[in-house]
């Protein structure tokens, strides 16, 4: 009995990037979505002239105090391993800093949730030291607050969008 | 507001939920209770059995001999992993339906009520709590269950919920409680009594974002609030209730955990949602 090989069709494709992952993809018909994003912060980054684009979802700003989970085999759930690691491989597919467009949404906390227990801001510090270390711009951000986000990037035409539910839909 | 008759009306229409899962609770955190009287129970539903084995010999343990009995399962994977998974066996019918009203998709709402369970487990182990932990395991698989009848309620008045929490900070449970007259964590409570469950049980899902004060006191309720909260800061599945709900840090600093014990905490439930992912998927 012969296998037959699938026939890769030319319709738009979404691809999920949960927690504590990160997709990169120079496919012009998919989409990389980062879905309900709470204290996390999810992170898009586009090339236009290489036209490739990624995106990382990570959870927790510091990986020294993640007791008991090993950051070496989860360095996209902290924003100082994950963020290096996210850069490198895109500046590897050809993006290059002064051209990659970064869009961030994300950081929420819950109502009253100030000070320490605040992870969503601190997410957020850790995130713009990270992106500083490489020169990186943030061109658009949607971050704090209690609404929970979903973030995209359509590698087509390089644009991101955030939603939030009953509030609509940014695209930049 | 609504008239709240005919919301608790809405609780006959779920599906009853089978006479097994509070026998199960019953038996698992009772200290004296053997594990072969556990062992007879599930042996008598043969549908639940044969789940249960399923489970046991599929990747999510992934064990290197066959379980071919309700006794080797228990003694392979342990007896807290065979209580847990009885009760979501037998708990989750009701959760597939989509919960209008709250922006979740389907079987996202199930899909929180597990994680929240798992994280919960993870604290009760952490917290020592020994006797009380497959009600409080349930209580946060069960804790949103008044959401599925309320969606629809919330789906009617969601812009006048909205500006209160977004406006007027209100708390999403607060805020259902002055637009439609009940929260769900009072139909929650309901559904509960009328399944039977415990007081404890009640208890826990009627007070779990904690507004009452003498809950925040309590370790079960706590530690089901503290589950809640880091799944929503996850961001598993979270709907249009988002993460607007207080946050206590009293409870937090009672229970003696810092910033890096909750980062920790977080970190290992991420960890840990991969296996709950192949739990949903199986």
């Amino acid at each position: 009995m012969g296998q037959k090989q699938m026939k890769t069709q030319a319709v738009n494709r979404m691809t999920a990037v949960n927690f504590s992952e990160m997709r990169i993809s120079s496919n012009p018909t998919e989409t990389l979505v980062a879905f309900s994003i709470g204290s996390g912060i999810g992170v898009t980054v586009f090339d236009p002239v290489c036209g490739v684009g990624g995106v990382l979802n990570f959870m927790l700003p510091d990986s020294t105090k993640a007791n008991g989970v090993n950051p070496e085999k989860f360095p996209l759930m902290f924003a100082d391993k994950g963020v290096p690691f996210f850069v490198k491989a895109l500046f590897e597919k050809g993006n290059r800093p002064d051209r990659m467009k970064v869009v961030i949404a994300g950081g929420a906390h819950i109502m009253d949730q100030a000070g320490i227990f605040n992870i969503g801001e601190k997410n957020y510090e850790a995130l713009k030291n990270g992106l500083a270390n490489y020169d990186l711009k943030i061109h658009h951000e949607d971050i704090g607050g209690t609404n929970s986000r979903t973030l995209s990037l359509e590698i087509g035409s390089g644009s991101s969008s955030i939603k939030i539910f009953g509030q609509g839909e940014v695209k930049v | 507001m609504t008239d709240l008759k005919d919301i608790v009306e809405q609780i006959d229409l779920l599906e009853p939920v089978p006479p097994i899962a509070a026998q199960i609770l019953a038996l698992a955190d009772d200290p004296n209770s053997s594990m072969s009287e556990i062992a007879d129970l599930i042996r008598n539903d043969p549908a639940l059995t044969a789940n249960l084995l399923r489970t046991c010999n599929s990747v999510y343990f992934g064990l290197s001999r066959q379980v071919e009995s309700v006794k080797d399962a228990i003694s392979f994977v342990g007896l807290d992993h065979i209580v847990r998974l009885v009760l979501l066996n037998s708990l989750s019918t009701n959760f597939k339906k989509d919960p209008e009203g709250y922006g979740l998709g389907e079987g996202e709402l199930w899909r929180h009520a597990v994680s929240s369970a798992h994280v919960a487990g993870l604290l009760a182990d952490r917290f020592g709590v020994s006797q009380k932990k497959h009600i409080i395991y349930t209580a946060a698989l069960l804790k949103d269950i008044g959401k599925l009848i309320l969606g629809r309620f919330v789906a009617f008045s969601y812009e006048k919920i909205n500006i209160l929490v977004g406006s007027h900070g209100h708390s999403f449970n607060d805020a259902e409680k002055r637009i439609i007259g009940m929260s769900h964590e009072e139909l929650g409570a309901l559904v509960a009594k009328k399944w039977h469950f415990s007081q404890k049980l009640i208890y826990i899902i009627r007070h779990h974002h904690l507004a009452d004060e003498l809950a925040r006191q309590d370790l079960g309720t706590s530690l089901v609030y503290l589950a809640d909260i880091i799944c929503m800061m996850m961001g598993v599945c979270t709907g249009a209730d988002g993460l607007s709900y207080r946050f206590y840090s009293e409870v937090l600093n009672r229970m003696n955990l810092s910033e890096k014990d909750l980062q920790g905490i977080i970190a290992q439930a991420c960890k840990n949602q991969q296996q709950v992912e192949i739990l949903l998927n199986h």
